[in-house]
């Protein structure tokens, strides 16, 4: 059986492998350069001043290239589940269905459910070796980048991170199977397993990934000196937001409140702040700095990464577990 | 005789629609059986019940004495269309047999694959018909199965193809002693190759037995118009038509019909079969009579 599986995956199986090497020669290539101006751009073991820094050092290592190899190896990773869902895990069970060979197949001497389980076996686990080579690569090389710029904290880049892409891209190919023999046809299961996937791409990160640590709240006078965005509307209500508190933090909330507790929407001295107010910009700090405001923020701070990383790929690995045993029940009993 | 196959009450139903129901059969151990009925007499819904890849319904089956689960080495099943994996090489099909299959005998595959001039190195895909079924069915009987189950097999082929196929399966059966079912549409192809037939309509056996046996029994009666029903004990009357002076009767009688007011003809299988379709209320000429 695992002959059979090889025998039929191992076209798939060395596009995998060439695609893998590829990038990590590419991003190996390019890294001694990148980590050296990492090194003296002083950003690397910065205590502080780290925001400058980390500007400098992005606008330096922002070569045509380096931009390049950014951007495929975090898109390799966020595209990785749906495609191996779509190109591995649909057609698996479906094309056989189409096309009958799994009338040939299963009369030969070997149960549906030792099939299956080899097949899911043998490619999932290519699939996970695949994510697994990808992702150590790409975090390993962007993690100057990742310094410099969001953090990898961040929704956009926790995904194509550390070891949650094995997570996904399994989950991807496990989806695909099961849809693929529930519809029994390649084309259509291909489609609705890309549907799946993007969906599942998105609700986790924003709906799902913040209740699997507990985020930090944090509530300090409201600073004027710290504003980061300002609106004044004609009826003298006012939005008013600080800067996030911590750097490098995934920032869940961050509203103004006032002396009450409820979001601070004013009304304002229009003799103190808005375009009719004579004192200005600094004025108008001045003027908020007195009204008693308070900044609250939640966020999960960026060494959270590992811990949630790992909590994510467990969550994710449990669901492709179940996703996994009703392919090989559904092969046993239902299918025919 | 033992039975390969013994059936009570088998039903199968997918959703709403029913694809066998209530059939009831014996099929002997032993023998080259065909099985033969109209499109949607339940053909291919019994085969897949016996080899596993269906459940039933409702009803009992049992196979070489015990019920049926795919993946046994027992059985050997060639399913309609005869599949087979387009982007493998037929090599690779054999070293997927042996891979796939502890009694797999590779000297016959080998044999069987030098015999038909089939190319090793050539993908499946590429094969015509008569080859891609010949090449399942090598799959099939190299696994060494007592029960080899065939589902039209010969169904897509051209004559040519047809008749080599046949002639293959028949020395297999004929060296081996291996039971083989295969079903049909078509009366002609068994008639070949089977020593037993069972004619299956509407998921009733309309009747089984030796083919030599249903030939010499089955008599065409001509003569004067009468009623069917005096023609005394042993004579079972399957089809009766008349016209104002005349009547013309298909009888099964075990004792040679002497009467000299009768004029008596022997029937070929495929009357036979028709007349047990008539009686089964089926246009059976329509769809049994396709003859290529």
């Amino acid at each position: 059986m695992i002959w059979l599986t090889w025998r039929q995956f191992r076209v798939q199986a060395w596009v995998a492998a060439v695609f893998a090497v590829a990038i990590a020669a590419a991003l190996a290539a390019t890294a001694p350069h990148l980590f050296d101006l990492y090194q003296s751009s002083g950003l690397a073991d910065c205590t502080s001043n780290c925001g400058d820094l980390a500007d400098t050092f992005v606008i330096q290592a922002g070569t045509r290239l380096n931009t390049i190899l950014y951007g495929v190896g975090t898109a390799a990773l966020l595209l990785m589940p749906a495609l191996v869902g779509i190109f591995w895990g649909a057609p698996m069970v479906a094309r056989e269905l189409e096309t009958g060979t799994h009338r040939l197949v299963w009369n030969q001497t070997v149960s549906r459910r030792r099939w299956i389980l080899t097949k899911l076996i043998g490619i999932g686990l290519t699939t996970a070796v695949t994510a697994a080579v990808v992702s150590a690569v790409v975090t390993w090389w962007a993690a100057p980048l990742d310094d410099g710029r969001a953090g990898r904290i961040s929704p956009e880049l926790f995904s194509a991170r550390g070891v949650v892409p094995i997570g996904y891209a399994a989950l991807g190919f496990a989806a695909g199977v099961l849809i693929g023999m529930l519809l029994r046809r390649s084309i259509a299961a291909m489609a609705v397993t890309l549907l799946a996937i993007v969906l599942v791409q998105v609700a986790v990160p924003f709906f799902v990934r913040e209740h699997l640590t507990t985020p930090v709240s944090s509530s300090t006078p409201f600073d004027p000196e710290n504003i980061a965005s300002l609106g004044i509307s004609e009826d003298n209500t006012i939005t008013v937001h600080a800067a996030s508190p911590v750097e490098d933090a995934w920032e869940l909330s961050n509203v103004t409140l006032g002396p009450d507790g409820e979001e601070f929407e004013g009304p304002i001295d229009p003799a103190k702040c808005g375009p009719d107010a004579a004192g200005g910009k600094r004025e108008c700090d001045r003027y908020l700095g007195t009204l008693n405001l308070t900044q609250k923020s939640t966020y999960i701070p960026a060494d959270r990464f590992w811990s949630l990383q790992w909590r994510e790929l467990g969550l994710l690995l449990s669901v492709t577990a179940l996703l996994g045993l009703a392919s090989v029940w559904w092969i046993s009993r239902k299918v025919a | 005789m033992t039975d390969a196959v013994t059936t009570t009450g088998l039903t199968k139903r997918y959703g709403r629609r029913t694809a066998l129901s209530d059939c009831t059969l014996n099929i002997p151990a032993g023998h080259v059986v065909g099985l033969v009925g109209p499109n949607g007499a339940g053909k291919s819904t019994l085969l897949q019940l016996t080899c596993g890849l269906l459940a039933p319904t409702e009803g009992r089956i049992e196979v070489l004495g015990h019920t049926p689960h795919t993946g046994s080495p027992r059985l050997g099943f060639v399913a309609q269309d005869t599949p087979v994996y387009g982007n493998l090489t037929v090599a690779d099909h054999l070293r997927f047999g042996a891979h796939l299959n502890p009694g797999w005998d590779k000297a016959l595959a080998q044999r069987r694959i030098a015999e038909l001039g089939l190319d090793p190195s050539q993908r499946a895909g590429k094969l015509s018909g008569g080859q891609r079924a010949q090449l399942a069915l090598t799959l099939a009987i190299a696994k060494r199965p007592e029960l080899l189950l065939l589902d039209e097999p010969v169904a897509a082929l051209d004559p040519l193809a047809r008749r080599e196929f046949l002639q293959g399966l028949m020395s297999y059966a004929a060296e081996n002693g291996t039971s083989v079912v295969m079903s049909s549409h078509l009366v002609a192809d068994l008639e070949r190759v089977c020593d037993y037939l069972i004619v299956l309509v509407a998921s009733r056996v309309r009747v089984h037995g030796d083919v030599d046996e249903l030939l010499g029994t089955h008599h065409r009666l001509t003569g004067p118009r009468r009623d069917p029903d005096t023609l005394g004990p042993g004579r079972e009357v399957v089809q009766a038509s008349h016209t104002d002076v005349q009547s013309t009767l298909v009888v099964r009688s075990t004792a040679p019909v002497d009467d000299p007011s009768w004029t008596s003809d022997r029937l070929d299988l495929e009357d036979i079969v028709l007349a047990y379709m008539a009686q089964a209320g089926t246009h059976g000429r329509d769809r049994v009579l396709e003859k290529r």
